[in-house]
């Protein structure tokens, strides 16, 4: 037989079987083997894959740190997702480059360093020592391995030494240090004169014409907004609540069914004897061990402490030490043949034998605490909030469910369902998208409101719950609409005037101030360009001075210096339309540390610092664009 | 080929075996000792980094506060033992930073030079190449200065960087348009120390017509 098998596989049969065995290889086999299945990749950084699964693991615990940062507000849900996986694949892209680059270098922190990295971390430390267990423990919980976690810090730890090396080897030289502090500490003495637009008023009033044109172009700024007026029907539990009858009756009622949670149940002192009978015992054996525990009674009855025997005799070795008490015992312990037992008995009698599952048992009750409970009109107060919340709450989801019917049913009228259900129609003011107040403040009714059912089709909203836990919930409908619309010209007249005689005044004040600079740079004095407006001269100014308008010291150290007898002169744009001439006099550079030492002087290393973060986050950008870098088009991370 | 029976297969099988036995032996001896080779010349690479790194760290931590020429021996001592390592070329920033604040321009220079000669990767040579260029406008050397930058100034990631020195080395020549125009350029490209560099562009004279 095996003969012809061996003649058969060379034949047709071996390529049938060979060919039905890879089938499914072709199928399903490669994939499985290069693991590229399900698994869809964010980006590739040189070569290494970022997964989306990762990715979204890692959006996923940025978004938490932010709910923990900015608490759990409603701009949260509108926090821009996209923007946010950017960000997080960024950071991982960055990662990663770093440590694909720092293996490239050959960088690697010595195993030493890294142990005493782990060693210091004060998440392992207890009392200021480090403590294996609970290193390990705070491990298993992340599920790392320590091979695992320390790889990571290693990583971690070599990035951050590439950027120490490039940071801490910063310097500044003595050329930039005198520099920076010839023009941080540099004064400069100016003279300027504010020009009012008071002074420039026009008293001839606009003319229609000069009204008319502004009025159209800028209809932008006298438009209103799109609106409507909505008649609503709000159902609030909180409302519900107060209007909740509860009779006397049913508080009684609500009392005697909750009684346990308003006391403490009897409590019993019990001792007891054992002696064990084995679960698969026979008959006589059983009662050899009753014939015993018997003739134990009849001692205690006649007279011995129920304590000693237990002692002696008890096969209960926990309780038998303490003479056979099993101290305060509630009811519901036990079980059911014990408790039936012992709560009978009155105290100080020893019971008849109790067969459980353990054996044969004596009971003895040495003490009886008895049931403690608040009395009805101590807990009344209670017991109606209980009740009432927990009636209105009910009373919330069946009038909901029922006005999220009626409400469908009739969908061009409120009336009904507010009838029916004995709830009252609301009206609101006008309400743009930007919302009013209270529940039509909510982002979800507004968006009801100005959606296309509701507002163009004029029909109910559906029942909005607008915050899941606030057991609220409203229908709204559009009473009214008015679109989006520019106010009338004779509403915004006076308006108007008050505008163009605003802007020709800034337009004068700015054009006389220009005149006087232009005079100025020619070589004209003050007095000759100053009309009514006043000369200042605060004399020579830090950058910090508090005595000039911040636009005028902005344009006094921004003009350049005035060598060699030129005029250096310009203006300031100051609030509501003023403006400032201001001439520049004279500079005078801040004081120079001659001989600085540049290794202790702490503005020296500040500036390093300072520059050395540009630096190194300009290396990174560097390496990256070297880098082979791929990202995938962004996908949602929400599978439904 | 096919075999009638399997003596002749055993046979043919023996015979293979004696021509080639020999050289299957050998290509494996050869492989596991190549596999086994790698894995020890792994192990040492790893080995000369963990050193240079212990090295480099002791370095990084004395600098702040040892005497420059302790720096320096220290550092020169690391670049002897571990001359092929990257930790080698970044004692070289340590060191030039330290010769440079003790005042030895010359070594310094030096010392970055030997940095950008060797860098293990270009960013390094680019912020090396920056930091020679400062020293040399420090030094009134323009010519140098500008030499340096015209031929580091290639990674847009830098360009901000380069664009502040070339502005002052203008203004140390004294042609006040190109180093507002060299300023200009540094602030749009986000550049370190921008609040200094605005001052910079804003003292600037007057461009003479």
């Amino acid at each position: 037989m095996l003969q012809t098998i061996r003649t058969r596989t060379q034949g047709w049969v071996a390529w049938v079987i060979v060919a039905l065995i890879s089938i499914p290889f072709a199928l399903w086999g490669i994939q499985s083997y290069l693991d590229v299945g399900g698994e869809s990749i964010a980006a590739t950084v040189n070569g290494i894959e970022i997964s989306n699964r990762d990715l979204d693991q890692r959006v996923q615990e940025a978004r938490m740190k932010l709910r923990e940062r900015l608490g759990a507000r409603d701009d949260l849900a509108a926090f821009n997702d996209q923007r946010l996986r950017t960000e997080v694949l960024n950071n991982l892209i960055q990662d990663l480059l770093l440590r694909d680059v720092t293996q490239q270098l050959g960088l690697r922190v010595s195993d030493q360093d890294v142990q005493l990295q782990v060693l210091s971390e004060p998440a392992f430390q207890k009392d200021g020592r480090f403590e294996r267990e609970i290193y390990e423990r705070t491990l298993q919980l992340q599920g790392l391995t320590p091979v695992q976690f320390e790889a990571q810090v290693r990583q971690q730890m070599t990035g951050t030494q590439l950027i120490r090396a490039i940071a801490d080897s910063e310097f500044v030289t003595r050329a930039e240090f005198s520099q920076y502090q010839r023009l941080i500490q540099q004064q400069r003495e100016l003279a300027y004169a504010e020009f009012h637009t008071a002074n420039f008023a026009n008293s001839t009033p606009p003319d229609d014409a000069a009204i008319n044109a502004f009025y159209t172009a800028n209809t932008a700024r006298f438009q209103t907004p799109e609106q409507v007026k909505l008649d609503y029907i709000l159902l609030d539990a909180g409302a519900l609540t107060t209007q909740t009858v509860i009779s006397d009756d049913e508080l009684r009622q609500h009392y005697n069914a909750n009684q346990a949670r308003f006391g403490q149940p009897e409590r019993r002192k019990i001792s007891h004897l054992l002696l064990k009978v084995a679960s698969d015992a026979d008959e006589a054996t059983a009662n050899q061990v009753l014939t015993k525990l018997n003739a134990l009674r009849a001692r205690i009855l006649a007279g011995e402490a129920f304590a000693d025997l237990a002692k002696q005799f008890s096969d209960d070795s926990g309780s038998a030490t303490q003479g056979g008490a099993l101290g305060d015992v509630e009811k519901g312990v036990m079980v059911p043949a014990f408790e039936q037992a012992a709560f009978a008995l009155p105290v100080g009698e020893v019971s008849a034998p109790v067969r459980t599952q353990f054996g044969y048992h004596l009971i003895l009750v040495t003490a009886i605490t008895p049931p403690v409970t608040k009395g009805f009109d101590e807990v009344r107060e209670q017991l109606l909030t209980e009740l009432r919340k927990q009636r209105s709450d009910a009373q919330f989801y069946e009038l909901g469910e029922r006005l999220a019917n009626l409400v469908y049913e009739s969908p061009d009228r409120l009336e009904p369902a507010a009838e029916a259900l004995g709830l009252t129609v609301q009206k609101s003011d006008w309400l743009a998208r930007s919302g009013g107040t209270g529940i039509l403040s909510q982002p979800k009714v507004l968006a009801a409101a100005f959606s296309e059912e509701v507002l163009t089709e004029g029909r109910n909203s559906e029942l909005i719950e607008p915050e899941r836990d606030a057991l609220q919930a409203v229908v709204v409908r559009v009473a009214e609409h008015r679109a989006a619309d520019v106010k009338p010209l004779a509403e915004v007249r006076d308006e108007i005037i008050a505008a163009i005689n605003a802007e020709k005044a800034s337009a004068a004040t700015e054009a006389a101030a220009n005149a006087a600079a232009k005079q100025l740079r020619e070589g004209a004095d003050w007095a000759t360009v100053l009309g009514n407006a006043k000369l200042e001269t605060p004399g020579l100014v830090t950058r910090q001075a508090d005595n000039v308008p911040a636009e005028v010291l902005k344009t006094a150290f921004t003009l350049p210096s005035p060598i060699e007898g030129a005029i250096s002169v310009g203006t300031a744009r100051l609030a509501q339309g003023d403006m400032a001439v201001v001439r520049l006099l004279r500079i005078q550079d801040g004081e120079i540390t001659a001989n600085a030492d540049l290794k202790t002087t702490p503005e020296v290393s500040m500036l390093a610092q300072v520059l050395a973060r540009q630096v190194y986050a300009e290396m990174l950008k560097d390496m990256e664009r070297r880098a082979d870098i791929e990202r995938t088009a962004p996908q949602s991370d929400e599978q439904f | 080929m096919s075999y009638e029976t399997d003596e002749e297969k055993v046979e043919a099988i023996k015979k293979w075996w004696k021509e080639n036995g020999l050289s299957v032996i050998a290509g494996t001896v050869l492989g596991l000792g190549a596999i086994s080779g790698w894995q020890a010349w792994m192990d040492y690479q790893q080995r000369v980094a963990s050193e240079a790194s212990s090295a480099f760290e002791q370095l990084l931590s004395s600098a702040p506060t040892e005497k420059f020429e302790v720096i320096v021996k220290q550092a020169a001592v690391l670049k002897d033992d571990f001359e092929s390592t990257t930790y080698a070329d970044l004692s070289g920033l340590v060191t030039a930073k330290a010769l440079y604040q003790a005042g030895d321009v010359a070594a310094a220079i030096a010392a970055l030079q030997t940095v950008i000669a060797d860098a293990p990767d270009p960013a390094f040579a680019s912020i090396a190449a920056l930091r020679l260029a400062r020293i040399q406008v420090a030094e009134n050397q323009w010519d140098a200065a500008a030499a340096t930058i015209a031929a580091h100034d290639h990674s847009p990631a830098f360009a901000g960087e380069f664009a502040a020195v070339r502005g002052d080395v203008a203004a140390g020549r004294g042609d006040v348009a190109a180093a507002r125009a060299a300023y200009e350029q540094a602030l749009a490209q986000h550049c370190g120390l921008a609040p200094l560099v605005r001052l910079k562009r804003d003292n600037l004279p007057p461009v003479r017509s």
